[in-house]
């Protein structure tokens, strides 16, 4: 009995290492440009196809991949704020939900017309091997790909804390107004901030290559995720995110091993409606603009 | 006056042309396509009191769409309850579950309030695809074809749905009218602009929300029961679909959010593009006809964010305009 709770609970935490890139992601574009992007699982299958092309067509290893992916998705998320969500930046909350919306809507079908809805698989030699503890057994690939998701959680703490330009971040975040007066150039900081959060998205994808397949509607499971943990953990907030993160991970991971297997998303939305329900406090974002 | 009496005029003639559509065009084909541009304007049409009036932008009105199918479909199977009676059965359970379903929702502003009703849509659809005892789980059931059976909601020709559908839209356009014209729709359009200012000098705006969420629910429910008996097929991922949800406010901004006519003429738009992608290219490619319309979509947000309907009544000013300059050199 132990040994399956606790079994259930590594799982869930080498997973929920994942989440933590996804909702770190949606939780530093809505901490700093106000606006939630409900592209960022998208972004999370881009990051998982470039793996699966690079690996099936030159053989590099996913985890090395991530060298591509992630210089690749910063790109596209400047070029995304750039050109599509700085022209929507307003008091008005329907063009930012519609325009994310639709960029999530086409990025998903463009998938699907140019790679088909098939799944792809990269089969690494580390896919299958285990690290046996006692009772307990942790999948090589899920623990390389928790151990770097915290490492980059890591980095980005460090860098929001203690460099110019994090700290420029976190000013913007705090009072746009204010910070714009201080000299910081807004679009500028939200040209990074969306960069940082896709690349983390881009990270997500190559790092679950191994032992996830890629299909175009895979970001939606993530999305979904990160949405549910950004809204746990309180807006705009990375450590937030990270913890709340990795709890959805770990309950999703206890509701399979006890409800079913097709139970995950079942607890999420479980867990979503019961914060809606007694914390809505917590969502103070969501209230306030 | 006169203004009043031609736009009488104009909907005299657009509705003896809608009736005599079906007796003039014979193709299946092209009937099949009026009766989805109906019907989709319709649920654009009940999607717009609320999320267009009150610009509460919901994703999950395939809640009430599945629940008003699957009640009139249940009450048909098992109880041989004609969905006539179901379709206003189903109404009313979309009401009732309206009701929690904003009280939760209604909690959270902006995009999170649209991620809750995403939520609350997808965990009704978990639900029906569980839970096999109350519905026919994943599998969903066809509906029994009696032929020609009126009293049934089940017709020999496609002419009669069109009418059907036809009558749902009507229905709908005049509510919507109504509302407009009334204290509520007043409200409605307060609330949209800024809920706190509305709050501010005396608008009830849970009660206010409560209301439209309420109308619209029952409206979405209605389609849902229709759509039903046209395919004579049900299943979880049909009703409960995100397309639909998706479908019902992108015709809604495309057309022109927050207009009486805005969700017919984007449904009419995004419908006939659709029509046309899908002769050209055939349906074997996946995809294709969601591109395009997420292009539409952004395409609107970008340049014309009132959508075809400011762009009509702007190219409408002009020409008015146009006139005087010409009087007066």
């Amino acid at each position: 009995m132990w040994e399956t709770i606790a079994q259930a609970v590594i799982n869930g935490l080498l997973i929920g290492g994942i989440y933590a890139l996804v909702s770190i992601g949606v939780t530093l574009i809505f901490g700093v440009v106000k606006i939630v992007n409900f592209a960022q699982g998208e972004f999370v299958m881009i990051g998982m196809y470039i793996s699966f092309f690079l690996s099936s067509q030159f053989g590099i290893d996913p985890l090395v991949s991530l060298i591509v992916s992630m210089p690749v998705l910063f790109v596209i998320g400047v070029l995304v704020q750039h050109f599509l969500i700085r022209r929507v930046l307003g008091p008005n909350d329907m063009p930012q939900i519609f325009l994310t919306f639709a960029l999530s809507l086409l990025l998903l079908n463009l998938a699907l017309m140019l790679f088909s809805a098939n799944y792809r698989t990269v089969h690494t030699s580390y896919s299958d091997e285990a690290l046996h503890l006692g009772e307990l057994y942790i999948p090589v690939a899920k623990l390389i790909a928790f151990v770097v998701a915290m490492a980059l959680s890591g980095a980005l703490w460090v860098f929001l804390h203690t460099t110019d330009l994090g700290k420029a971040m976190r000013a913007a975040a705090q009072n746009r107004d204010v910070a714009t007066l201080m000299g910081i150039n807004p679009n500028r900081v939200f040209c990074v901030a969306l960069g940082i959060a896709l690349a983390l998205a881009g990270a997500a994808g190559s790092l679950l290559m191994p032992f996830y397949s890629a299909y175009p509607f895979v970001g939606q499971v993530f999305v979904l995720m990160a949405f549910v943990a950004v809204v746990l953990g309180t807006l705009g907030n990375v450590i937030g995110a990270l913890v709340a993160s990795l709890m959805m991970g770990v309950a999703e991971s206890l509701g399979i091993q006890f409800v079913g297997a097709d139970s995950g998303l079942i607890v999420v939305f479980a867990m979503l409606l019961l914060t809606l329900a007694f914390k809505p406090t917590g969502l103070g974002g969501g209230r306030a603009r | 006056m006169t203004g009043r009496a031609q736009s009488l005029l104009w909907l005299t003639i657009g509705i003896i042309v809608l009736i005599a559509l079906p007796m003039v065009v014979k193709s299946s084909f092209a009937i099949d396509i009026f009766i989805r541009i109906l019907l989709f304007s319709f649920i654009g049409v009940a999607w717009n009191l609320m999320g267009g009036y009150a610009k509460q932008l919901s994703l999950g009105h395939a809640a009430y769409f599945g629940l008003g199918a699957y009640t009139s479909t249940i009450l048909q199977i098992n109880y041989g309850i004609s969905p006539w009676i179901g379709m206003i059965a189903g109404g009313v359970v979309a009401m009732l579950a309206s009701l929690p379903i904003g009280w939760l929702c209604f909690r959270l502003r902006g995009p999170y309030f649209t991620i809750a009703t995403i939520a609350t849509a997808q965990a009704l659809m978990l639900i029906f695809l569980k839970f096999r005892d109350f519905a026919w789980g994943a599998e969903g059931t066809t509906i029994p074809n009696l032929g020609s059976a009126p009293l049934m909601m089940q017709f020999e020709t496609k002419a009669s749905y069109y009418y059907v559908a036809l009558g749902l839209l009507v229905l709908g356009l005049a509510i919507t009218y109504l509302i407009e014209r009334s204290w509520m729709g007043y409200y409605l359009v307060a609330i949209g602009e800024d809920e706190d200012a509305a709050e501010a000098i005396g608008v009830n705006a849970p009660k206010i929300k409560r209301d439209i969420y309420l109308i619209s629910s029952f409206l979405t429910a209605l389609a849902g029961t229709f759509y039903t008996q046209y395919i004579y097929f049900i299943d979880p991922a049909t009703a409960f679909s995100f397309n639909i949800s998706i479908e019902a406010a992108l015709v809604s901004i495309v057309g022109g959010i927050g207009t009486l006519w805005g969700p017919v003429i984007g449904t009419v738009l995004l419908e006939t593009t659709s029509t046309l992608l899908q002769s050209w290219l055939g349906s074997s490619i996946g995809g294709v006809q969601l591109t395009v319309y997420s292009l539409i979509l952004m395409a609107v947000i970008l340049w014309r964010p009132t959508g075809l309907m400011g762009m009509i009544s702007e190219a409408w000013h002009r020409f008015a305009s146009r006139k005087p300059a010409r009087a007066t050199p």
